[in-house]
């Protein structure tokens, strides 16, 4: 490597070294374990032990820092003495509060220019949610994290400021102690059963997988960043356009070694359901009943009932065990931390489970006064039992199922599927029993990740970082839809091998360059970097169909004749160059530069290489004008300017030729067509913030606005005429705006007694508006969304990027609804259009509220939401099959609102409806509903997501060093005007791209409640 | 980590496109910067946008497969809907597609009514082109032929089921607005097209290669002078649309009809293999189940069980019809919804010869089975228009024995379809074969007493069911219920325009399918505006061929 011929020119005399040793302590005097000490313009030092001592060798005339995340920084010169004990205090709101910034570098809060919120690694590991993900929900202003459904190892997607791209990933960049961490949701476009033109192809609806951040074990997490818009991550390039989530992992402290052991149990409980009527039975009854249609005759009196919804879920039980060892060896030279991990979690839904196993070292050692080595493992297993989920899923099952039947009864005395209907095997939505009993879905993932970094600091001026690391797991799954099932019948069961391979590859280079004056006041630091991905990801997928024995799960058991055989490679690599200069005036005005090239393999050479720069300002303006202490602590404005440029899938602008599955094989182009002329998109922001803290940091306010536009935005998968010769493009042309505020309040109302009370408050509106769409195109849509009757998530110029179009009422120029003449019934357009439904919310406010006490803590999040729209497809299929309560006053006549379409609808005198309905002889009037009846507008919600009551034991207990308890309740109690079950629902997974199927409720679990309850010991 | 040492450092002389001064600054200290750490950019590394899962291109003939697929199993998905228009068959069910197509009009916003649209503009769209250009530079002239075989069928198949189309400006990735031609143009393209074709076909030497076309081309396996005796036989078809306009030219049909097959022996035939679960079996087949609530309309019944032929039964009817339970052959009244007013026993059973769509591997009837030889071109049906182009040219003798050797080879054709795959249906004996071309009901013992009428119903039955986009071309020809200026009868007799017509039609029937809605009512509007094709009852405009 390069690196040996850097190292070969440091050989710098350096002065003689001296041991300085010393204590650190809180601002009440207690030690304070694991702070920074270090000689100022190196990167070298100690963490202190858990007395709070340290040792550093440092020469006479060095600075020591001594930092401290949450303190405010302090310096010591080294001097004669051996000795330097220093007191931190604590600034959670101040700008000399110690942060992580961009690239993993920690700086005081008053330089940074840009908007970034932390979270401290025990703040998301006290949730004890098995993805971490799950944890970020309304601890940062400006995140939005949907579950795709309650389902254990269901996909979770994190989008932070809002819908930007119409048809691309919005998800941030994960990055895990500098370099970048896979998040990917297996899409099923990568099946055998998925390939083109597939007829049973799954296409991201009735299946879910794991977003593979969750691979990490919360307990491994030291401290989180958000970084929010462009302007933060511009460092990060071009993965990083929707933001960054920095994560840093624990490594050990010093001190004797220890171990740490903790634990939890959980229980997780559903309740909610909708209600169906029990007044009216099948339209065709009988020992064998027609369908699961309820437009029949009433039931006969005295008619047994069965509650098949409350049997059917089960109190799930979770535990989790985590044990660590860690420490450094006593001149502080190397440091380790090893942990091991153990899941088990059940879902409320009878076989769905999750099982994560992590193994994770660390070290850090310091090889010689100039070189630092850092190297981190981690291995993780995951073993994920889900089940089918939307149409003919067993949520649908379990509300069709005849009330009159005992569901429990799923087998017949031969062991087959017990069916109840005279509709075909294919017809009759399974009975949930049987549906999770025999149909499977199995992931099971092995995972490794590496870091490998060195820190090389020969020169006073700065020092050389890089990191190399690979991540690379195998993640393998299996679907079985049963020979005896709704999905498997036609097929003779179905069974779906998918084994996805993902090696990818990066480097990281950072050279810094130290804080230097350049004129009286005006100092200068910065760093050029490089870096170097190399993302590989392969899936080998195998379907066969036709079992042998319907109950053994092989392909081998499957028709050698209907086995097919697909291989999906996607390849890309990326090369950066960045830079960052700091000018730094009297410590209250920063302006910084980035600048970043990329060099990416999925744009056409010729332009497959693009500059973006970023600037911006922090400005203390209590500290250049100090007369304004008198109104408040401190101040500090804000204001950035950023581009970033953003590339295309692999192979996205050149056409390829699929091995057909017609007759006699062959090949022929796919559905995209060509665009050589593809060029990179670029995002560009604006940013104005400030942040103000009064009362003596007691109370911090930090509000930030933004804007964005991304022009020339790639989008996949747009239609054009076929006359083109092709179905699909992937076309640069459309233009989305976001713009928000974003709003934190910090707060400590309370400190005396011995009692203390934090309150932190996010406050998050965000807007996303489509302006153009490429080639004058009049609406882009995800095919994977149209996945309940004629609702999708289409965006049109000047809808929201969250809209939803559809099928909807046609209505004369005064609005009033059209209304069939000849029936009775209102006309429906046979288009797509917009009715003005969007999904985004108004605004999300999250609430923390802490409480200590002595050695008692309380911790709670309270997330509320105004606004947005969901669309409740499972209560439309419930109306259409007579089941909704609405549906109980059938008999009642009534007149639909509206006016005739007979040639006048549209003149001064429009005929009224006056034709009456009476829906128990009519049926149209359920079945022919529009899914627009059933968009409720304006959902809003408060719910509990997270409390948390914790003690701290006795010292002597168990002769531990370190022992608590705590009780953990997640998601205890919701409020809402939502009808269904829950809003926070995705009826796709995290891999459909734009705004996803989020909103769109059909056949989803809810997220179930949880009560959690366990001890952490220290020995 | 291999990919390292191939890195080289890039060229300096592309290092340039910046032109403000503190942009050209930065990026001059970032590419310093780059130079002292470890890597740098390079082509060869960021070489792998190649589509590593499929190739870019393939030898001409691999084109084929695919293509020829289509040829055969695309006609049969917009012939469900074609087949309610005509009368063919009906569909039980109470609402789509009996209520719109069964009305003589369609589903809005639907795709339905629209395969051949995506497959002549998709699955040939570029493809064709591809395979052309190819052939053409290897001076391939057989495989070149075929393409341009291919390319001018897919125009006119598809210009008789949608009138206007795109022809001019089609296969243009580089604009997104595409203008309508007229069917004259799409007619004169066509023509041109199966003359070169026949150009190509003809030719020997250079390279032309059986073995190689014969490994994508599996219904003619690389014969040539098969795919030459297509061409002629695709123009004949052609031409014979020209009947109502005084530049139809009966001679021309006749020539090209005696240049193109000499018996059922070269009949256009391309086997389902039936290999994969569903892509590569009959549309119609029971496997796929596109078919299980469709049944024989009474219409199609009558042409057969004696109704229309003073008392003859065809022995056809109970190898390519359904009984009902009782044993019965019926048909149903398209005027009513689902089976109307008969019993379980007197309801037809579906086209496998059951009453409920029997397991896979069940044996079936007729076209109607998962690996049936799927006719695209028959000589039978050839025949039949040798039959119409002398008859309107007043050679009664010529039509009368080209109308006799279509009903045999049809017969033939129904015992060989019959036993493709193990049908039930039994065979069409010798004897009933004699019997039926020998009654006088069905076969006038003079030329003079041969009718218009009868030819076209012959022509019907042996296009029922497979030949939709013909049958129903010679329909509009006809108007639906023209009558036979000999005989003052309807020329397809019994034949009735539905009592309830589609809303938007305003009492019209149809005479056209609207072009494929997710293709062109959402991303090409303006052209469809100018074509009149926004209108509801565009539907019912009658298309320029069909008119004088």
């Amino acid at each position: 490597m390069v690196l040996m011929g850097i190292l070969a020119v440091s050989s710098q005399a350096l002065a003689q070294l001296k041991t300085v040793t010393g204590k650190v302590t809180s601002e009440v005097g207690a030690p304070m374990a694991g702070a920074q000490v270090i000689v100022k313009g190196t990167r070298f030092g100690a963490l202190t032990n858990n007395d709070g001592n340290y040792s550093v060798r440092a020469e006479p005339g060095q600075v020591l820092q001594f930092r401290f995340i949450g303190n405010a920084p302090e310096e010591r010169t080294v001097g004669a003495e051996d000795v330097i004990n220093v007191q931190l205090k604590r600034v959670a709101t101040g700008l000399d509060a110690v942060v992580v910034s961009a690239l993993g570098e920690t700086n005081v809060k008053r330089a940074l220019g840009t908007a970034q919120q932390s979270i401290q690694g025990v703040d998301i590991a006290q949730t004890n949610r098995e993805n971490f993900i799950n944890a970020l929900s309304g601890r940062v202003a400006g995140v939005e994290v949907v579950s795709s459904s309650g389902t254990p190892g269901s996909s979770t997607s994190i989008t932070i400021r809002g819908i930007s791209s119409i048809s691309s990933s919005n998800q941030p960049l994960m990055i895990i102690d500098g370099l970048p961490l896979d998040n990917k949701t297996l899409n099923t476009g990568v099946l055998a059963s998925d390939a083109p033109n597939s007829s049973i192809a799954f296409s991201n609806r009735f299946l879910d997988f794991t977003n593979r951040a969750s691979d990490l074990n919360p307990e491994d997490i030291e401290s989180l960043v958000v970084l929010k818009g462009p302007e933060a991550s511009a460092l990060y390039g071009i993965d990083a356009a929707n933001g960054a989530i920095v994560i840093t992992t624990k490594r050990g402290k010093p001190g004797t070694g220890g171990f740490e052991y903790s634990n939890s149990f959980r229980l997780d409980k559903t309740g909610a359901h909708p209600s169906l009527q029990r007044q009216y039975g099948p339209t065709t009854p009988g020992t064998s009943i027609g369908s699961f249609s309820y437009f029949g005759a009433p039931y006969a009196a005295g008619t047994t009932f069965y509650d098949n919804v409350d049997g059917f879920f089960r109190t799930a039980l979770t535990q989790k065990h985590n044990l660590s060892f860690s420490g450094a060896a006593p001149d502080n030279r190397i440091n380790y931390r090893i942990s091991v991990s153990a899941d088990k979690q059940e879902g409320v839904i009878p076989n769905s489970n999750y099982g994560r196993i992590n193994l994770t070292g660390a070290s850090q050692a310091v090889v010689n006064s100039w070189l630092k080595a850092d190297l981190s493992m981690t291995y993780s297993y995951s073993n994920n039992d889900q089940v089918f989920k939307g149409d003919g899923g067993p949520l649908l099952g379990l509300l069709l199922w005849p009330q009159t039947d005992n569901a429990k009864d799923w087998l017949t005395p031969a062991g087959t599927r017990r069916r109840v209907t005279l509709l075909g095997q294919g017809s009759e939505v399974d009975n949930p029993y049987f549906n999770v009993a025999k149909n499977v879905i199995n992931a099971k993932t092995n995972r490794i990740m590496t870091n490998i970094g060195f820190t090389i600091a020969p020169w006073q001026w700065g020092n050389l970082k890089t990191n190399i690391g690979v991540d690379g797991y195998t993640n393998q799954n299996l679907i079985m839809r049963h020979p005896e099932s709704y999905y498997g019948y036609s097929l003779g069961g179905a069974l779906d091998i998918a084994d996805n391979i993902t090696r990818n590859i990066s480097t990281q280079t950072l050279l810094n360059i130290n804080s230097r004056q350049i004129w009286k006041g005006l100092s200068l630091s910065g760093l050029v970097g490089n870096s170097v991905s190399d993302a590989r990801d392969l899936t080998d997928a195998v379907k066969g169909q036709n079992f042998l024995d319907p109950n053994f799960i092989s392909i081998n058991n499957t028709d050698l004749a209907t086995r097919y055989a697909r291989s999906t490679l996607s390849q890309r690599r990326l090369v950066s160059v960045f830079g960052s200069a700091t000018f730094d005036y009297n410590k209250y005005l920063y302006v910084t530069l980035t600048g970043r090239n990329d060099w990416t393999s999925t744009i056409p050479q010729e332009r497959n290489s693009f500059f973006y720069p970023s600037i911006n300002t922090s400005f203390i303006f209590t500290d250049a004008f100090p007369s304004l202490t008198r109104f408040l602590t401190s101040g500090k404005l804000r204001a950035g300017y950023a581009e970033v440029g953003k590339d295309a899938r692999p192979y996205a602008y050149r056409p390829s030729l699929e091995s057909k599955t017609t007759s006699y094989g062959g090949y022929g182009y796919g559905f995209t067509g060509p665009n050589l002329g593809l060029k990179p998109e670029f995002k560009i922001s604006r940013e104005l913030g400030t942040e103000l803290s009064f009362l003596d940091d007691r109370l911090g306010v930090d509000f930030t606005v933004y804007h964005s536009e991304t022009k020339d935005q790639i989008v996949n998968d747009i239609r054009g005429s076929y006359a083109t010769g092709y179905i699909l493009f992937n076309l640069n042309g459309a233009v989305t705006r976001n713009k928000g505020y974003e709003l934190t309040l910090r707060g400590t109302p309370w400190m005396k007694n011995g009692v203390t009370w934090d309150v932190v408050a996010n406050y998050n509106q965000s807007s996303g508006r489509t302006i153009a769409l490429p080639n004058s195109l009049p609406e882009s849509y995800i095919s994977d969304t149209w996945l309940y009757g004629n609702v999708r998530n289409g965006t049109m110029p000047g809808l929201s990027t969250m809209s939803l179009t559809g099928f909807f009422y046609l209505k004369n120029n005064k609005g009033d609804l059209l209304i069939n003449p000849t029936n009775g019934l209102p006309l429906k357009s046979s288009t797509f259009i917009d009715r003005g439904y969007d999904r985004q919310p108004k605004y999300t406010v999250g609430v923390t509220n802490s409480f200590r006490y002595k050695k008692a803590s309380l911790n709670f999040l309270l997330d509320f939401r105004r606004g947005g729209d969901v669309f409740n497809a499972t209560d439309h299929l419930l109306t259409v099959r007579g089941l909704a309560e609405r549906t109980a006053d059938r008999e009642v006549p009534r007149v639909i609102p509206g006016v005739l379409r007979d040639g006048l609808e549209n003149t001064a005198n429009p005929t009224r409806n006056n034709i009456v309905v009476i829906p128990a002889q009519q049926t149209a009037y359920y079945t022919g509903m529009s899914e627009e009846l059933f968009i409720e507008k304006n959902i809003n919600w408060v719910r509990l997501k997270d409390i948390t009551f914790r003690y701290q034991l006795p010292p002597t207990w168990l002769f531990a060093r370190d022992a608590s308890v705590f009780v953990t309740g997640t998601d205890l109690w919701i409020k809402t005007n939502y009808t269904g079950m829950d809003p926070i629902v995705n009826g796709n997974t995290a891999a459909v791209g734009g705004s996803g199927g989020t909103g769109i409720d059909y056949g989803n679990f809810p997220v179930p409640k949880g009560l959690s309850f366990g001890l952490k010991v220290g020995f | 980590m291999t990919h390292t040492s191939r890195i080289r450092t890039r060229p300096a002389a592309r290092q340039t496109s910046f032109t403000d001064k503190p942009m050209k600054i930065l990026r001059g200290a970032l590419l310093a910067g780059a130079l002292l750490l470890p890597t740098t950019s390079c082509k060869d590394f960021l070489d792998v946008n190649t589509n590593p899962n499929a190739p870019q291109t393939v030898t001409a003939n691999l084109y084929l497969p695919p293509m020829l697929h289509w040829l055969a199993m695309s006609p049969q998905w917009d012939g469900r809907f074609v087949g309610l228009y005509t009368q063919q068959w009906w569909h039980v069910g109470t609402g789509i597609p009996a209520t719109t197509w069964g009305r003589m009009g369609y589903d809005p916003g639907s795709d339905n009514g629209a395969q051949q649209w995506r497959d002549v503009y998709w699955s040939w769209g570029q493809n064709l082109v591809d395979m052309i250009n190819k052939a053409e530079a290897e001076k391939r002239w057989d495989v070149a032929g075929v393409g341009y075989l291919l390319k001018g069928y897919g125009w006119l198949v598809l210009t008789d089921l949608h009138g206007e189309i795109i022809v001019k400006e089609a296969i243009d990735q580089s604009r997104f607005a595409f203008d309508y031609d007229t069917q004259e143009y799409a007619y004169g393209e066509v023509l041109r097209l199966f003359d070169v074709a026949i150009a190509d076909l003809q030719k020997t030497g250079d390279a032309v290669d059986q073995a190689y076309l014969a490994k994508g081309d599996k219904m003619y396996n690389g014969d040539r002078t098969k795919w030459l005796k297509l061409a002629y036989g695709m123009k004949a078809l052609a031409l014979n649309h020209f009947s109502n306009k005084s530049t139809y030219k009966p001679a021309d049909v006749i020539a090209a009809v005696d240049q193109s097959f000499a018996s059922n022996a070269d009949d256009a035939l391309l086997q389902f293999p039936s290999l994969q679960p569903n892509d590569d079996r009959n549309f119609y087949g029971p496997t796929r189940g596109n078919m299980p609530s469709y049944r024989q309309a009474a219409f199609a019944v009558q042409l057969m069980n004696g109704t229309q032929t003073n008392g003859t039964v065809d022995p056809r009817m109970s190898r390519m019809m359904a009984a009902s339970p009782d044993g019965q052959y019926r048909g149903l009244d398209v005027n009513v919804l689902g089976f109307g007013a008969l019993s379980t026993a007197q309801q037809p059973m579906n086209f496998w010869g059951y009453v409920t769509t029997p397991p896979v591997g069940s044996p079936t009837r007729y076209i109607f089975d998962d690996k049936t030889r799927w006719p695209i071109v028959t000589y039978a049906e050839l025949q039949f228009v040798k039959a119409e182009a002398a008859f309107r040219a007043g050679d009664k003798a010529t039509a009368l024995a080209a109308y006799k050797n279509g009903i045999a080879a049809h017969m033939d054709f129904v015992n060989a379809r019959n036993q493709d795959n193990g049908q039930t249906a039994t065979q069409i004996s010798a004897a009933e074969k004699a019997a039926f071309l020998a009654d006088p009901n069905i076969v006038p013992t003079s030329a003079g007493a041969l009718t218009l009428s009868q030819i076209m119903v012959q022509k019907y039955i042996a296009l029922w069911a497979w030949g939709h986009n013909e049958l129903w071309m010679d329909m509009r020809r006809f108007h639906y219920t023209d009558l036979d200026p000999a005989t003052g009868k309807q020329i397809y007799p019994g034949f009735s325009i539905p009592t309830t017509l589609y809303a938007a039609n305003a009492g019209k029937p149809v005479y056209r399918i609207r072009p494929r809605y997710n293709s062109e009512y959402v991303w090409n509007i303006p052209a469809l505006t100018t074509i009149g094709g926004m209108a509801e009852d565009y539907h019912t405009k009658q298309t320029w061929i069909i008119n004088p």
